[in-house]
């Protein structure tokens, strides 16, 4: 399977992977979260543990369980640890500690490393008896609720290191070794493997699209944060200057998210009965289709407000559309301003870039030229897949240096 | 003296050059800075990989700068800050040979010191560490003729490990091609053109690869 990856990043970097796992053959991984499916952590780790297993590591992954209590807790912490201003009853950390003495009895955890993915199974590190134990954080704790990332923080100190997506995740409270592994897309899944043109016109069609005008496509929630209606604002004042374009928001169902269908409603309302807005609620499996309308998009938004890493702007990249992105969090390490696309601040300057990519064709095809080699140098799982090879060897201190 | 294409399959002296290539575990410093002043000040107690971070990632391909900008700081100065002219100033240092990490860090100092002002970025600048991860390849070079054939072959990274990074990070002094060039074959005038070449000239591996060959075939073939 690892040799299904040399057609996008070589030779060379498939052996260097070969030879990092050769080095790390003797010791037994373990990754430890809390979901088997659903959710972009099993997502990655459904790929990647296959291959940590095809390259001759011994690696084995378990799901902690829980009662709906319990996740109840994990959610609340994960929007407190996110947004920060959430109230977390006092019962909800007991709740926490119970499950994690109940899993550590019931999870065999004797491996010489152990990689324990986000918060809900983070208090595991309690029970550790050995071996080196690295907490993968996937989301943003930058600016959490004070209460539960002091909670949190006691178990995280507990670790060899910890590893956050980019430096603006990291903390400058903890002691411990704070790696950086941004994630990544897989070019072989059907979100990202190439799709014959008919394909894309047929979805298009399908959703009353017209793939001969211009596309101004987002692919997210409806979440404040990814500021859907800064989005509807900048497809106006675009218009303006471009008429014909369309704008189509792709996002989910959130029938577990009253926020999100509150979210919604505004946008539908904002937009006004505009016939050339498409608000697309899709089932979260649509990969084909999310496939097909990133292809057909002319330019591609990611106006977040804020953003934990947003793997929608390489699957973008990836498919050479230039992005016009947020300046927050992963964003800004994906979109190269002037090189892979462009960072607003503003529907205003979101609008204005939109425009001026919509207009050059040719500025368009460099950029999206440059957004997928950008991609494929640094955002493909191989390159997670090796990284976290090094995180182990560095983290197990083997051979860093030649001689 | 310039050798021709008969003659490379001479051994010298018969030590090979074995080719590895090093890859960069990134690690948060735990430093950051808002201002010019806490730029600077972060510059003069940044440890040696940090800073090699910050000014050579910009010729490796995977880097993340516009290209106008041949480091960080530059980037930083020039787009959080506004100053072009720092800039500038800050994009124009030299890595060229025999300069070490210390040296560098000395050139960034000297440009910053008289604009270190409370002036803020629009967002902060995070000090990034790394750790090098070093890998055997399975190139390895016995004659001139296969080392001239392999550097046109091996991984970006690698040439960038035996051009820079020893170099730099081990203030060896030289890179490790002209250092072979002339103890293995006695080659000085090639070795020390290869040495002439500036790494922070060029964005990419491939263009500072090319600038090798280029001396390479003018003296070998």
């Amino acid at each position: 399977m690892i040799e299904r990856y040399i057609q996008f990043v070589g030779e060379d970097e498939v052996d260097a992977i070969v030879k990092l796992a050769e080095r790390l053959q003797d010791l037994s991984i373990l990754h430890v979260n809390s979901t088997a499916a659903g959710g972009g952590v099993a997502e990655i780790l459904n790929r990647l543990v296959p291959l940590m297993r095809e390259l001759g590591l011994r690696v084995d992954w378990r799901v902690i369980r829980g009662d709906q209590e319990f996740f109840t807790v994990t959610k609340t912490f994960h929007n407190a640890l996110q947004v920060g201003a959430v109230e977390v009853p006092r019962s909800f950390y007991e709740i926490y500690e119970r499950w994690q003495e109940i899993n550590a009895n019931e999870l065999d955890l004797d491996y010489d490393v152990v990689f324990i993915h986000d918060p809900q199974p983070a208090g595991l590190v309690k029970y550790r008896k050995r071996g080196l134990w690295i907490w993968r954080c996937h989301i943003d704790v930058s600016t959490p609720n004070p209460e539960v990332w002091g909670f949190l923080r006691r178990y995280v100190s507990q670790y060899d290191a910890a590893i956050f997506h980019i430096p603006e995740f990291a903390r400058d409270d903890l002691e411990i070794p704070q790696l950086l592994i941004p994630p990544s897309i897989d070019p072989l899944s059907p979100k990202n493997v190439e799709l014959p043109p008919t394909a894309v016109e047929r979805v298009m069609r399908k959703f009353d699209i017209n793939p001969e005008r211009p596309i101004l496509l987002q692919v997210s929630r409806f979440d404040r944060a990814k500021d859907p209606l800064g989005v509807v604002e900048a497809y106006r004042l675009a218009r303006r200057r471009m008429p014909g374009l369309q704008l189509v928001y792709l996002g989910s169902p959130a029938h577990d998210d009253p926020e999100g269908e509150a979210v919604y409603r505004e946008t539908v309302e904002a937009a006004g009965g505009d016939p050339d807005i498409h608000l697309l609620m899709l089932p979260p499996d649509s990969h084909y289709e999310v496939n097909a309308f990133q292809r057909a998009a002319t330019v591609v938004m990611q106006k977040s407000i804020r953003e934990g890493f947003g793997l929608t702007v390489s699957e973008a990249l990836w498919k050479k559309r230039p992005v016009i992105g947020g300046k927050t969090g992963g964003i800004k390490i994906q979109v190269i301003h002037g090189v892979t696309g462009f960072l607003a601040t503003s529907p205003r300057t979101a609008a204005h870039y939109a425009v001026y990519l919509l207009r050059e064709k040719r500025l368009r095809e460099e950029m999206g030229a440059a957004g997928r080699e950008h991609v494929r140098r640094n955002f493909l799982i191989t390159h997670q897949l090796r990284r976290y090879l090094m995180a182990i060897a560095y983290v197990a201190k083997r051979a860093m240096w030649s001689d | 003296m310039k050798l021709g294409a008969k003659s490379l399959d001479t051994k010298g002296k018969g030590v090979p050059f074995k080719f590895y290539t090093a890859y960069y575990v990134s690690t948060y410093s735990r430093r950051k800075a808002y201002t010019l002043r806490e730029l600077l000040e972060g510059v003069k107690t940044a440890d040696k990989n940090t800073l090699f971070h910050h000014v050579f990632h910009a010729v490796r391909a995977k880097h993340l700068l516009p290209p106008r900008y041949n480091n960080d700081f530059a980037r930083w100065v020039g787009e959080e800050v506004g100053d072009e002219e720092l800039a500038a100033a800050l994009s124009d240092i030299s890595g060229a040979e025999p300069a070490a990490i210390e040296d560098i860090r000395k050139e960034i100092v000297a440009i910053l010191e008289p604009a270190a002002d409370e002036r803020r970025g629009r967002s902060e600048f995070v000090f990034v560490g790394m750790e090098p991860v070093v890998v055997e390849t399975k190139y390895v070079a016995h004659t001139l003729a296969e080392f001239l054939d392999l550097v046109e072959v091996v991984p970006g990274e690698s040439i960038l490990y035996h051009f820079v990074t020893r170099r730099v990070l081990r203030s060896a002094g030289r890179n490790d091609f002209s250092t072979w060039l002339d103890k293995n074959f006695g080659l000085a005038e090639v070795a020390d053109e290869l040495s002439r070449i500036d790494p922070l000239a060029f964005n990419s591996e491939e263009a500072l690869r090319e600038a090798i060959l280029t001396v390479l075939k003018k003296w070998l073939l």
